[in-house]
Formats: structure tokens, C-alpha cells, sequence
């Protein structure tokens, strides 16, 4: 007796409960309030939800008409340009508004899930042209680039990029200076440019120049880069820049060998101990033996 | 001798019950810090599943099906109902969102601690008090100095009793409110 009077009074409770669902659907029902647009429809699940099938852009549509979004609101008046996006509704590929709006504010689980607008959606031609909704960086790397920004870029995230050096143009660069700044260290300090003479464009390291093959800089050759390479030019070198080393000197200990070609030192003196030369460069110009790990 | 009713049978139960919320608690925290709260999303779906599959013993007890001895059935009623009500707990999360779904889960909780109190307190606690009032009797106590001494363990075990008494009626009270969620949520969502 007592156990049917608490089974019946539990069945009239659900009983009032799915009663409420029925008349406050949005309270008893909806997963969070609509967005401020959406006021009106508060009541009216079914004016976005079809009945078993979720929201259909079929019903989105049917009062913010494809060629008007981004441009027009659904009363006709016009919308303010915002800046430089275009309005890309049009440029779709599929129409699935839910895929990018979720109108139930406030329930974090729909929140977090909701994906933001996504490139994949577009139609290929307007996902190639980034230009129409993005401006391009004017810092200087960019200014001087004129490939596609997908070479470097993703469509889900700017960062990270993958930037090649081949993307550039020659001029650009030859001037590693305007993108990197020269380290301070004392080797580097005293060089001016022409970085590619050591270093290649597509890591900093390794770096494969090893001055020893060319000429061993020990004891008083271990000198300042420009006391042989005058004015920054690692492409020359001249053995002429110290006291010791004066022409008349030079040729004074030559000429009574017979030898006249006294510009390329280095073809018969790789170190000042003595000559073990040979295939040095010619004239002291054009280092075209350097080599690579 | 006391039987020591609340120390030694109800704390079991309600640390038993606190271990649920514990563990919702965590399996959502550690969806909300990897930020795969979505999985919560789908949670209810196993969740419930389970909770279905524990309803074999209650069928088995009623006659409803054959099949599966009572006692085994008991311990996977027991199993698969506190692990998939921990699903719909983690599913169910901290948002308070719809009216009706936190009902369900509401309903779904004093279900949990309804059928704890069936495992945990009634069965050992009979036992308990049954097994002092025989020590007591032995001991040469008069009926009404049993009765004196076993006060508030009698209390107790009474009131077990009668909670107990509610689990089918809030089983009934979770099974339209959940059923009343998953409508509204296939009423109005779409799988795609």
C-alpha cells in the first residue's frame, strides 16, 4: 500500500516533468540560450531544427539567403563593409552552416567542440586566393616575396611556416642581412656580407669552411681576416697586407728562383712553415675550392 | 559489543559513492586540461549501454529472463551500473544546461546510492546486528536491555531498510528522464 502511494506520486512527478519539456522546451530542453540575433526564436525550436534530421542549412537559408550573407541582413538593409574580408558565404564549396555556427550560447561541451571557420570549405579557386580576405605582411621578408603564401603557409594556422630561401629573388637573396642580424662574435664581426661563402641557405650549421685548406692561420698568421683580405672580399686575399710580407721582399726571395707569379701564394705555401702547395688559387682570386662536409 | 553500524557499514557506502563523483570529477578534469571535452560528448552513449546491460540481474530477479545465475548477474548489476553511470557523469560534466538532462542525471545518482545501500548496508548490516544480538543473548541480557542497547543500530538498520525501498521507483523515475533526454536529443540533433 505504502510502496504504490510512492510508485504513483514518482509517476505523476515524470508525468508533470515531460509535461514542462512539452510547454518550456527552451528551459527544460535547450542546451543554452540563442544568440542575441535568435531572440525571437527562443520558443520556436522547430523554426531551426528539423524534426530527427538536427539543423539543416535548408532552414538557415530559408531567411539568410546564400547571396546576401556577409553583405545584407535578412531585412534587406545593407551591412557595413568590415574592413578588408569579403564576404565569402558565396565562395562555399558545401553548404553547412553548423559546421562554423553554433547558435545555443553557453554550453561549453558544444563550445570547445565547435570547429572555427574552415579553409577546406571554400571552393578551390577563392582558397587560392588568399589576398581577398587576408592582407599581406609588409614586414621586409615579405614585401620582397612575390610566390603564393601556401608555400610557406597552411591554411589551418600561420604559424608554423616553412620558409625556402628559394622562394626568393636573386637580389633578395644575396642580402642575408635585410632577414637575419650577423652575430657579434669576434670571427663574425669583422666580415661584412657574402655569408653564402660559408654558409648555406638552409640551416646556419653546418658550416663547412675550414681555412686550413687554403692556408693554416697559425702563429703570426693568426692576423685579423682583413689584414689579407682587404675591404671584406673573402673571394680575394693578398699576402701583402702585413710588414713583413712587402713586394720587394717578395720578389727578392723569388727571383733567383725563377719565379715571376708572385700574386697566388698560397698554389706553393699552405702555412708559413714551408711550401706544400699546389692547386692553390690562381692569382689569389676566385675561391673556387671550397668544399663541403 | 556495538555493532557500530555507521563506521563500519556506512561510511563504506558513502565513501563507495563518493569514489564515483571522485572519478567523474577527474576523468572530466583531464578531458577539460587536454581539451578533448568532446569525448564527454559521446560518453552518454556507452554510458547508457552499460547501464542497460546492468539490468540483467533485475530482470533475472524478476522472472523476466531465465538465463544467468542471480548471484553473478548480482556483481555485474553492480559493475556495469556504477561504471556506466560513471560515463553519464563525465557526459553529464559540470554544466548545468538543460533542465531535463540534469534531472536525469540527478535521478540517476540516488539510483546509484539507492543499490549501494542495497549492497553495502542491508545485507551486512542484518548480519551484523543479527550476530551482536545473539552475543548479547549469550551474554545473559534480558530482552528489554537488548532492545536498550541495539537502539540506534535498530534505528539505523530501519531506516537502510526503507531507503532501499525507493531504488525501483527511482530506477523508474531515471529510465523516463534519461529516455526523455535521449528523444529530445535525437529530436533535435543529427549525427552528422
Amino acid at each position: 500500500m505504502k510502496r504504490g502511494w510512492l510508485f504513483w506520486t514518482i509517476v505523476a512527478n515524470l508525468l508533470v516533468l515531460v509535461g514542462l519539456a512539452f510547454a518550456y522546451p527552451q528551459l527544460m530542453i535547450s542546451p543554452g540560450p540563442l544568440v542575441a540575433g535568435h531572440t525571437e526564436l527562443a520558443t520556436d525550436c522547430f523554426a531551426c531544427h528539423t524534426a530527427w534530421q538536427g539543423s539543416t542549412a535548408q532552414k538557415c537559408t530559408s531567411c539568410h539567403a546564400l547571396p546576401d550573407i556577409g553583405l545584407r541582413t535578412t531585412k534587406g538593409t545593407a551591412l557595413p563593409q568590415r574592413g578588408l574580408k569579403t564576404s565569402f558565404h558565396q565562395q562555399l564549396s558545401e553548404q553547412n552552416c553548423m559546421a562554423c555556427h553554433g547558435d545555443h550560447a553557453g554550453p561549453k561541451l558544444t563550445k570547445h567542440s565547435r570547429k572555427p571557420f574552415s579553409h577546406a570549405l571554400l571552393q578551390p579557386a577563392a582558397k587560392q586566393d588568399c589576398e581577398t580576405c587576408h592582407a599581406k605582411p609588409t614586414n621586409t621578408m615579405h614585401s620582397a616575396l612575390t610566390v603564393d603564401c601556401v608555400q610557406c603557409h597552411q591554411t589551418d594556422a600561420w604559424k608554423p611556416a616553412t620558409f625556402a630561401h628559394a622562394t626568393l629573388a636573386q637580389t633578395v637573396l644575396a642580402r642575408c642581412e635585410t632577414c637575419h642580424k650577423a652575430p657579434g662574435d669576434t670571427l663574425h664581426s669583422q666580415i661584412q656580407g657574402n655569408c653564402g661563402q660559408c654558409h648555406a641557405s638552409t640551416a646556419w650549421k653546418p658550416v663547412t669552411f675550414e681555412h686550413a685548406k687554403f692556408f693554416v692561420l697559425a702563429r703570426d698568421h693568426n692576423a685579423t681576416c682583413i689584414t689579407c683580405h682587404v675591404g671584406n672580399d673573402y673571394s680575394r686575399y693578398t699576402c701583402y697586407g702585413c710588414h713583413e710580407h712587402t713586394p720587394s721582399n717578395i720578389w727578392r726571395k723569388h727571383d733567383e728562383e725563377g719565379i715571376v707569379n708572385l700574386e697566388n701564394c698560397v698554389k706553393c705555401h699552405r702555412s708559413a712553415s714551408g711550401e706544400h702547395g699546389g692547386g692553390g688559387r690562381e692569382g689569389g682570386k676566385g675561391r673556387d675550392g671550397r668544399e663541403r662536409d | 559489543m556495538q555493532a557500530r553500524l555507521i563506521r563500519r557499514e556506512v561510511l563504506p557506502f558513502v565513501l563507495s559513492l563518493a569514489a564515483l563523483v571522485a572519478a567523474a570529477l577527474l576523468i572530466d578534469a583531464a578531458l577539460h586540461l587536454l581539451d578533448i571535452v568532446w569525448i564527454g560528448r559521446w560518453l552518454g552513449i556507452p554510458g547508457t549501454l552499460l547501464i542497460l546491460a546492468s539490468t540483467a540481474y533485475s530482470l533475472r530477479k524478476r522472472k523476466l529472463i531465465k538465463a544467468g545465475k542471480p548471484a553473478q548477474l548480482l556483481r555485474w548489476h553492480e559493475y556495469l551500473a556504477w561504471l556506466g553511470s560513471l560515463l553519464v557523469l563525465v557526459h553529464a560534466g559540470i554544466h548545468f544546461n538543460a533542465i531535463l538532462a540534469w534531472l536525469a542525471v540527478w535521478a540517476m545518482l540516488i539510483n546509484v546510492g539507492s543499490g549501494l545501500t542495497g549492497k553495502y548496508l542491508l545485507a551486512r548490516s542484518k548480519r551484523r546486528l543479527e550476530i551482536t544480538r545473539k552475543q548479547m543473548r549469550d551474554q545473559g541480557l534480558t530482552p528489554a536491555q537488548l532492545a536498550d542497547r541495539t537502539y540506534w543500530d535498530s534505528l539505523t538498520f530501519d531506516m537502510v531498510k526503507r531507503w532501499r525501498v525507493v531504488h525501483f521507483p527511482i530506477t523508474l523515475a531515471f529510465a523516463v528522464l534519461a529516455i526523455s533526454h535521449i528523444v529530445a536529443t535525437f529530436l533535435f540533433w543529427s549525427w552528422k
